[in-house]
């Protein structure tokens, strides 16, 4: 049963038995080696292990972001040749005469109009694809989506609820580029976490189950953090 | 055949009220992306925040120049 009240000696003591125990060394050393390797900076990659600089409101003051995942810049792909599709749009419809019954100025607000959609599209996706993450703490897992630029939805589980872990990776792209779904199944309120089209879901496994190793190690040695 | 049922009727008048009326609803909705960039960056820090704002409010900016630019020429 875990301790309600450690004084502070106490505390020191556990301290320097933590750091002797062979278990928790070799899960920090399994942690280390799935987080320490290939550490991007970079704020617009879409796997980025213990970032910095970034933070969400819900963001406990201990807590320390593991992974930080995003859809893989690939899945921008679609609405990216939509767009050059759409701003060139009129200059080959202008070869038909399908706005040649409105007047000139008619005609130029119809254009000037055209390009303040395709304005809004860039940026509905760009935001979209930039602000709907995925959050691995070692606490925790949060899903931050955002839906049509009106609808926020975030959901969290606790590394302890989670139940299974599984991702799927099929397709061209998907293994041509390496990235695929992550399923997680939890004990939490949300049942299910899909974090689709992340870039290398097997790395992602691997942490959660990690992470997971430690929160039980924790759990044993009654632990919060 | 060819006739026109109302001869006085002042269809770029009322074509251009539509399309005011659609320019200025298109202005709530830079104001609409202004706002949720802002909810957006409030909830996650993830270091373009700065960048983001300035792309809402050149959006927003960009509506309000062709609904002015609408008024002025139709």
């Amino acid at each position: 049963m875990p301790d309600i009240f450690i004084s502070e000696e106490k505390m020191e003591e556990e301290k320097e038995v933590k750091e002797n125990n062979p278990i928790q060394k070799e899960v920090k050393e399994m942690l280390g080696k799935t987080l320490i390797k290939d550490n991007k900076k970079s704020l617009i990659a879409s796997f980025l292990r213990n970032p910095r600089g970034v933070g969400f409101e819900i963001k406990e003051k201990e807590e320390k972001i593991e992974l930080l995942l995003r859809m893989h810049p690939i899945t921008n792909i679609k609405w990216i040749l939509v767009t050059i599709i759409m701003i060139f749009a009129p200059i080959v419809l202008s070869k038909f005469p399908i706005l040649d019954f409105l007047p000139g100025n008619y005609r130029f607000i119809a254009i000037l109009g055209w390009y303040l959609i395709v304005t809004s599209f860039v940026l509905e996706n760009l935001l979209t694809w930039y602000f709907n993450v995925y959050i691995i703490t070692d606490e925790r897992i949060i899903d931050v989506d955002f839906y049509n630029l009106i609808y926020k939805d975030i959901s969290t589980a606790e590394i302890e609820r989670i139940q299974d872990v599984s991702y799927t990776m099929g397709g061209v792209f998907r293994t041509l580029f390496n990235y695929g779904d992550v399923f997680i199944q939890t004990a939490a309120e949300k049942p299910n976490f899909e974090f689709l089209a992340v870039p290398k879901p097997d790395k992602v496994v691997k942490l959660l189950q990690d992470l997971m190793i430690q929160e039980k190690q924790e759990a044993i040695e009654g632990r919060v953090r | 055949m060819g006739q026109v049922i109302f001869p006085n009727f002042p269809t770029w008048a009322v074509a251009k009220v539509f399309v005011l009326f659609g320019m200025a609803i298109y202005v709530v909705f830079g104001f609409v992306v202004v706002r949720q960039v802002k909810l957006m960056t409030d909830t996650l820090q993830l270091g373009y925040e700065s960048i983001a704002k300035v792309l809402s409010y050149v959006h927003l900016l960009f509506t309000i120049a062709v609904f002015i630019f609408a008024l002025m020429i139709l």
